[in-house]
């Protein structure tokens, strides 16, 4: 894979060269060069091998490092919302964060951090701030399916979080924000590059106080807490041909949710990569990770910390590329993945374990520089379930001029898991939710059409998407056993359209603007239970200027979400009758002033909620705000007072 | 025939290669106490100037926990049971009610604070809908009671906000006096609610008896 990155980052130069070229004939500024390299981002997610962002026939929207900084996010939640459509993260019950994307649950979005996934959840959703920014290089954001490479939970897409890597000798930044409610924010990433070996190290601490909402709803108070977290990756280059990649990761979160007790949740991970290059054509990656997931219960008045959850995965990988003919890509691969998980909710505190396993192929096919094909298959197994499943992805890309027109089907599918296979859990004594060792997995089917026209300083893609889900996993109240029960549903289907326009000028100035349309259709006579709002879309006008040693960036950044009515199933009955909720439609909208006052010194003010959005009612998927805040932060990049001027 | 092949070698293999399989941070947390029955009832006495501690199981819904404080004694007992001869307080879950006592909250938070100094009393109220006796009919839109005294005061010793799932438990910290109908008195304050497995409606009672105002 070395080799491959090598050749495309080689590609990436001369095409950015060329492209530079073309644009102007005097010479460009460090913004336009910064726009270059944004269209030729190289790309791993979408295919697992290093691909020009342009070139990919799998689209792939890209979160940069400077969008990160533009955006002041703390969490990948934080981000994504103000970045993507589509993307709404509520409450569920005990506030805990759920997502939907596009129709699609947290459980059926695939998250990972540089290639390997995640384990925990809690009520479906992986723990957010656990993806913390502090030391993200970019973002890489494909949606649709994508189980023919990533397997089970790639149902509705893949968000992988890609580590920053530096080639200065040493680099080390301290940042700090302070924000309402008390926000308190540090962090301190450190690169070092020392001949064959290289090191990066982040941490990270983050709090906010618990304060009440001005005004009733499903939730009156948010909960307040704090969480942090470091991170260290350590990479070696004993021979040209080897490349040896270690990490290790320590999370810690705690939720103040009750007076008496503290929720708790932990993380430990840690991984060895090898990397090695046969020829120029071919290489081989071997991957050992390993993550430990943890919650408990800190009971303040006996002082006791009492583990109730436990979620431990090892995993083993192996990929394999070869290059035909100089165009044309194999990959094949194969993983193996041991689950192991203790739960409060299963009887007794118990222990259930199972182990899955898959193999994988992908053929990446470039006839000419026009077209590009790409088909791939992946078989999985479940230990547990003795479940099989094949998933199937074809992609094409066309390019026409200056437009690239693309083409995908990709099936995805979701493995029931332990939990909900194993489930028996008394909820306060209202009832019981059971697990189901008879569930079918979740599979879809996803087609995408999208046409991309770039020119110059502009990017504007329309796409559109649908999916056809079969034996959606959720619960459902079973008469015969008096409580609720996981069980398959219907078809879904959820069809759209995807709209993107990127553009900037030479002056400083450039905007983004995104725009999803969702539908999730029911048969007719079926209540409408899917919360998806069906408009959604997101915004950004920002500006950037250097003045000698003096730099600005402004960035007005803001999300617009539309009502959507919704039939709940109602707790006056049996939970068999529905009620009409009506969910409002809202806008918020943040500004980051930046300012690099001194040569790394950069001092950044931010207004949120700047239009003084409050809701009426906070309903599980209102914003948790009581109106307009502020939050000042500052960020010292202490390598640039060492460089010469 | 690949399914056959990946359970009988690569999962065995992968057990055998995978020796972290059940975590490493199992060190880092405490282990549940074992819990007796010989452990509830009166954990320490009282003599009247040092305060004693009562640690009991109020986790069944159909039942009352019946505390008699003279003879340290106490009887958990179904609600339709007839009561015990001599009982001073009863809990069920987080409810108190007196033995034709009354009752009353002082601004006191220890035993030996100088703001222990009962107020007004205030006798119990016949109630019909505070004692759930039935969680799991509020699938079918009601909840299962039983009618009983029930004291007002004390109660508050623990606030159950369930206006959110799950719900928000708030101690109030205070010490409560109980004056008993043939005018004794015990000063007592609910230090936890949980066990230490974290299971909610194991009560820690702490108490002062007798206690003299």
């Amino acid at each position: 894979m070395r080799a491959t990155a090598i050749t495309i980052c080689a590609a990436c130069a001369c095409t950015a060269a060329a492209q530079t070229a073309s644009l102007t004939d005097a010479q460009l500024d460090s913004l336009e060069r910064a726009w270059a390299r944004e269209l030729n981002t190289v790309v791993v997610t979408g295919t697992r091998t290093p691909k020009l962002l342009k070139d990919s026939p799998i689209l792939t929207r890209v979160i940069s490092e400077a969008d990160i900084r533009k955006a002041d996010a703390t969490n990948i939640s934080d981000l994504l919302q103000t970045e993507l459509p589509g993307i709404e993260f509520s409450y569920s019950m005990n506030q805990q964060v759920n997502l939907n994307m596009q129709g699609f649950g947290g459980n059926s979005v695939l998250f990972l951090v540089d290639g390997e996934r995640l384990a925990g959840e809690t009520l479906d959703n992986v723990d957010y701030n656990r993806l913390n920014l502090a030391g993200a290089g970019r973002i890489e954001i494909v949606k649709g399916g994508a189980s023919a490479l990533y397997g089970s939970n790639a149902v509705g897409g893949v968000v992988n979080i890609i580590s920053s890597e530096s080639a200065d000798p040493w680099r080390l930044n301290l940042n700090a924000r302070y924000g309402a409610h008390n926000e308190q924010r540090y962090g301190a990433a450190l690169s070092l590059n020392r001949g064959r070996v290289s090191s990066s190290t982040t941490a990270q601490f983050h709090h906010i106080d618990s304060y009440d909402m001005d005004g009733p709803g499903d939730y009156t108070r948010f909960y307040g807490g704090y969480n942090w977290s470091v991170k260290e990756r350590l990479t070696w280059t004993p021979v040209d041909r080897l490349k040896l990649i270690a990490r290790a990761g320590y999370y810690f979160r705690q939720r103040n949710a009750q007076a008496a007790s503290r929720d708790r949740y932990r993380d430990l991970s840690a991984g060895l990569r090898g990397i090695y290059t046969f020829s120029p054509a071919s290489d081989l990656e071997l991957c050992y990770g390993f993550d430990e997931y943890d919650k408990s219960d800190y009971l303040r008045l006996s002082g006791r910390d009492v583990r109730k959850y436990s979620n431990v995965q090892n995993s083993l990988r192996a990929i394999f590329n070869h290059t035909f003919g100089g165009r044309h890509i194999l990959t094949a691969g194969a993983d193996v993945m041991h689950d192991y998980l203790q739960s409060y909710q299963f009887a007794d505190g118990g222990v259930k374990e199972q182990t899955t396993a898959d193999v994988l192929a992908q053929f990446d096919m470039n006839f000419t520089d026009r077209l590009n094909i790409i088909a791939g298959g992946r078989y999985d197994y479940f230990s547990e379930a003795g479940m099989q499943h094949l998933s199937a992805r074809l992609s094409t890309k066309y390019t026409l001029g200056r437009v690239n027109l693309r083409g995908c089907y990709s099936g995805g599918f979701r493995a029931p898991t332990l939990k909900e296979m194993y489930m028996d859990f008394d909820m306060a004594g209202i009832f019981m939710i059971y697990g189901n060792p008879e569930l079918k997995p979740e599979s879809s089917h996803n087609f995408q059409l999208s046409a991309e026209y770039t020119r110059n300083l502009l990017n504007f893609n329309v796409g559109g998407f649908c999916n056809l889900v079969d034996n959606r996993i959720t619960t459902a109240w079973n008469q015969a056993l008096g409580g609720q029960m996981y069980t398959n549903i219907g078809r879904v289907n959820i069809a759209g359209l995807d709209a993107n326009l990127s553009w900037r000028h030479r002056c400083g100035a450039g905007t983004r603007l995104s725009y999803i349309y969702t539908h999730e259709h029911v048969r007719h006579g079926e209540p409408y239970t899917a919360s998806t709002r069906p408009h959604t879309a997101t915004m950004r006008f920002d500006y950037t200027r250097r003045w000698g040693g003096y730099g600005l960036t402004a960035a007005l950044s803001g999300r617009v979400l539309s009502a959507v009515t919704v039939d709940e199933y109602t707790s006056l009955t049996d939970y068999s009758d529905t009620e009409k909720v009506h969910y409002p439609a809202y806008t918020m909208w943040k500004l980051n002033v930046s300012q690099t006052v001194l040569q790394g010194l950069t001092v950044t003010l931010s207004v949120d909620n700047l239009f003084n959005y409050v809701p009426k009612y906070y309903y599980n998927n209102s914003p948790t705000t009581n109106g307009i805040t502020f939050a000042a932060g500052v960020s010292v990049d202490i390598e640039e007072f060492f460089k010469k001027k | 025939m690949l399914g056959k092949l990946i359970s009988c070698v690569i999962v065995p293999g992968a057990a055998v290669l995978l020796p972290a399989c059940s975590g490493i941070m199992g060190g880092i947390y405490d282990d549940p106490l074992e819990e007796t029955v010989a452990g509830y009832g009166f954990v320490e006495a009282s003599d009247g100037v040092r305060p004693g501690s009562i640690y009991i199981d109020a986790t069944d819904y159909t039942r009352w926990t019946y505390i008699d404080f003279s003879a340290m004694r106490i009887d958990t007992l179904h609600v339709s049971d007839p009561t015990p001869a001599e009982w001073d307080i009863a809990i069920h879950r987080y409810d108190v009610k007196t033995n034709g006592g009354s009752a009353c909250a002082t601004g006191a938070t220890g035993f030996d604070s100088p703001l222990l100094t009962p107020g007004d009393m205030s006798p119990d109220v016949w109630t019909t809908q505070t004692i759930v006796t039935d969680m799991s009919t509020m699938m079918d839109g009601y909840l299962s009671y039983v009618e009983s005294w029930y004291s007002p005061v004390v109660s508050q010793w623990l606030d159950v906000d369930k206006s959110t799932m799950p719900p928000v438990y708030t101690l109030s910290g205070k010490v409560y006096v109980v004056r008993t109908a043939d005018g004794r008195h015990v000063a007592l304050r609910l230090a936890d609610y949980m066990n230490t497995a974290g299971v909610k409606g194991y009560m820690t009672i702490e108490y002062l008896y007798p206690f003299h105002p």
